[in-house]
């Protein structure tokens, strides 16, 4: 297909530069679509989104966060707003009525047939930059975020690891690097 | 448009009328910035053209994402080609900086020269099937004083009596494991950021990021160094926000002016002496695409229809290993390491040329972005979970030129002047896929030597070294421009970044475009005085 024509805007989010170029075009909306916006929604993403991103020292907040950010994504697009419609539909009659009563395992199976198609690919998108740029989730990793205000890491242990020996900082004094070798025989 | 960018849409510098005719450089990275400092200092007027915003150290935020929407380049650009970006970040071919001082305000530092034989790339690894292999028309020795001039002005450490930074926890890491396996030539430079005060700038707090900009102004960039001091000599008119989108040619075949874009997107044309297109290698490359006219119909300087081919990216790819005891790589400088034992050429590994490890990290946010992507599940999220207990590795080598790795105009998609973007082009060849596998195994070896649970290999993502678009060639038909930089069509037109590099070695290229820019502007004095310009 023809490659997308779009205009860049100066705000633009990074979610957006990894915006599949196969993604559906624009279309009239269908009835329904106005599921990817409702509070069924969110919940059934944030459930979709702790079972595809499982971290288990994450409480529901980040994955609650990303989930709105997720529909805030889609609503931008009416094509997008209703492939997440679509596809969340279609993880409930897969389910047998209900995604939200599946264990993890069985959410996690579903979402497994589903990795390649559009709606699933558009969620990851946005939420691998939404859930990871989020000042709890650095917390619960160990990251410690802007560093600049306190003085950067020199007296914060940007030297601290303890468990190998100190290593030589100073180029190697002991003989001249080999910088080309013309073949097998000038090797040996 | 901002409120930061209104306030600073005025004249910076000097102000030159439009009429007068100058040396107009467009860009002011390493090779536009250095260009711009070093033809000031010597009585030279110069307007610079720069398409970002004047961004400064106070300006720069601690926070990846906010940072790269504040100074990345984000106009459209479309890809092609089997490489995984196109698939991957199919509109962001490149991570480069639209800002004054250009990529040079986000790159890490390393500083490593070429080697002797990477200025004979063809006679040294000779014909290699689907490469369009040359050797530059400069050698090692030729440049050497350049490159001391470069790395004084840079304060590479390890050089001319800088001493070296300190080990930070990924190196200790990265060494450690470098030496278990027998590597000898690692440290932690040189790299361009200061150890101890140099040359009017702080030593490091170690703040971790160096691709944030630095605002503590320890690293070295045109921003912090070559702009303030060409603004200072009263010749420099620096015209931020202006988007260079044409090169005009007089009867003459000499080009005789620049027309550009203002912030508010009014058309000016400034008058030329001479032009330095130095754009990065993709932007240089467009330029002069767009600049066809009824002399140059195939592109300005493109009799060969070399213009915009032989594109090169490095070999990217980078490697994160998971330990038991904590590392937190986000601690200190991002790339003060750097082993060079398999730079060299060696054709018993499988493949031509060499590569430098150099220690990266990244944060959370980043990370989860390049680490895989598109994947998901609980493989996925260990890493993330690990994240305290990662270390982690670039690999920066030499990949080869083919001709049909190129830059285009798209005409079917236009940017937010209505212009045709780029189309970025690239096919890996075989010797840089031989090179990639081998360079894993080797990461592998030297962190599962210092015990690492796991090791992942994150496929390359945006080109950050950009390189050979418009080459330097002894023989016209071959490329863009001569040994000076300039273009074999046109006498009073010059390219001064990346795009010139004949080829690109396994060095990080910024200390040899600025070596050349130190060059190029000598030349260009010389040509000057002798009437010839």
């Amino acid at each position: 297909m023809s490659q997308q024509t779009r205009q860049q805007q100066p705000s633009q989010e990074p979610i957006d530069l990894q915006v599949d170029t196969s993604r559906p075009e624009p279309g009239t909306p269908e009835p329904g679509s106005e599921l990817a916006a409702s509070d069924r929604a969110r919940r059934m993403i944030t459930r979709l989104l702790r079972v595809a991103y499982p971290h288990e020292t994450f409480p529901d907040g980040p994955y609650q966060r990303t989930a709105a950010a997720v529909q805030e994504a889609a609503g931008s697009n009416q094509a997008d707003d209703r492939a997440l419609a679509r596809g969340l539909e279609g993880l409930d009659r897969a389910a047998g009525g209900d995604f939200l009563a599946l264990d993890d395992g069985a959410a996690e199976a579903l979402l497994r047939d589903r990795a390649d198609e559009y709606f699933f690919r558009r969620i990851r998108s946005t939420a691998v930059v939404a859930l990871y740029d989020d000042a709890e989730v650095w917390n619960l990793l160990g990251y410690e975020g802007a560093s600049f205000d306190k003085g950067g890491y020199l007296h914060r242990g940007f030297d601290d690891l303890d468990w190998l020996p100190a290593a030589r900082v100073d180029e190697y004094d002991g003989g001249r690097r080999v910088e080309l070798v013309e073949d097998r025989e000038a090797a040996r | 448009m901002s409120a930061v960018d209104e306030s600073r849409a005025r004249t910076h510098g000097s102000p030159i009328e439009h009429t007068e005719p100058v040396v107009v450089i467009i860009g002011s990275g390493a090779g536009g910035g250095t260009l711009a400092y070093e033809l000031t200092a010597q009585g030279v007027p110069c307007v610079v053209l720069e398409a970002g915003p004047y961004l400064t150290g106070e300006d720069y935020v601690n926070d990846e994402w906010e940072a790269f929407n504040q100074m990345a380049w984000l106009d459209m650009r479309t890809t092609s080609g089997g490489w995984r970006v196109a698939r991957d970040f199919p509109n962001l071919p490149a991570w480069i900086v639209k800002a004054v001082g250009g990529s040079t305000t986000h790159w890490s530092g390393a500083t490593p020269r070429f080697m002797a034989h990477e200025f004979r790339a063809r006679t040294t690894y000779g014909e290699v099937e689907g490469a369009s292999l040359l050797d530059w028309p400069i050698t090692l020795e030729e440049l050497a004083p350049y490159y001391d001039r470069a790395e004084r002005a840079m304060g590479s450490t390890h050089r001319h009596g800088r001493p070296a930074l300190p080990a930070n926890n990924n190196y200790t890491v990265f060494a450690n494991g470098a030496e278990r396996i027998g590597y000898r030539h690692y440290a932690t430079g040189p790299y361009a950021t200061n150890a101890t005060p140099y040359d009017g700038r702080p030593a490091s707090i170690q703040d971790g990021f160096n691709f944030q900009g630095d605002k503590n102004g320890s690293k070295w960039s045109t921003l912090v160094r070559e702009i303030p001091r060409a603004l200072a000599t009263g010749r420099l008119d620096l015209r931020p926000n202006c988007q260079a989108v044409r090169i005009s040619c007089a009867e003459s075949g000499s080009v005789d002016a620049v027309e550009y874009l203002d912030a508010r997107g009014d058309l000016h044309k400034q008058a030329a002496r001479a032009v330095c297109v130095a754009g990065n290698s993709i932007e240089s490359p467009r330029l002069l695409l767009m600049s066809a006219s009824a002399q140059h119909p195939d592109g300005l300087a493109n009799s060969s229809g070399q213009v915009g081919r032989n594109y090169m990216r490095h070999l990217t790819a980078s490697a994160y290993a998971k330990f038991e005891r904590p590392v937190r790589m986000h601690r200190g400088e991002t790339m003060a390491g750097i082993i060079a034992d398999e730079a060299r050429h060696d054709t018993s590994r499988g493949f031509a040329g060499g590569f430098y490890m150099e220690t990266l990290a990244l944060g959370p946010a980043f990370l989860a972005s390049f680490l895989e992507p598109g994947a998901w599940g609980r493989e996925f999220t260990s890493w993330l979970d690990a994240y305290a207990h990662l270390a982690g590795m670039w690999i920066v080598g030499e990949d080869m030129p083919r001709p049909g790795n190129r830059i285009t105009l798209n005409h079917d998609v236009l940017d937010q002047h209505g212009l045709p973007v780029p189309n970025v082009h690239f096919d890996d060849h075989p010797n840089d896929i031989a090179m990639r596998g081998y360079a894993c195994s080797v990461a592998d070896q030297l962190y599962g030597a210092v015990d690492a649970l796991a090791v992942h290999h994150t496929p390359p993502y945006p080109s950050t070294h950009n390189l050979g678009t418009c080459r330097m060639s002894a023989d016209p038909q071959d490329g863009v421009v001569d040994r000076w930089g300039r273009a074999h069509d046109v006498p009073n037109l010059y390219v001064s970044d990346g795009s010139q590099m004949t080829t690109g070695g396994a060095a990080n290229p910024t200390l040899t475009i600025v070596a050349l820019a130190i060059r190029q502007a000598e030349h260009l004095c010389e040509q000057m005085a002798r009437g010839e310009l």
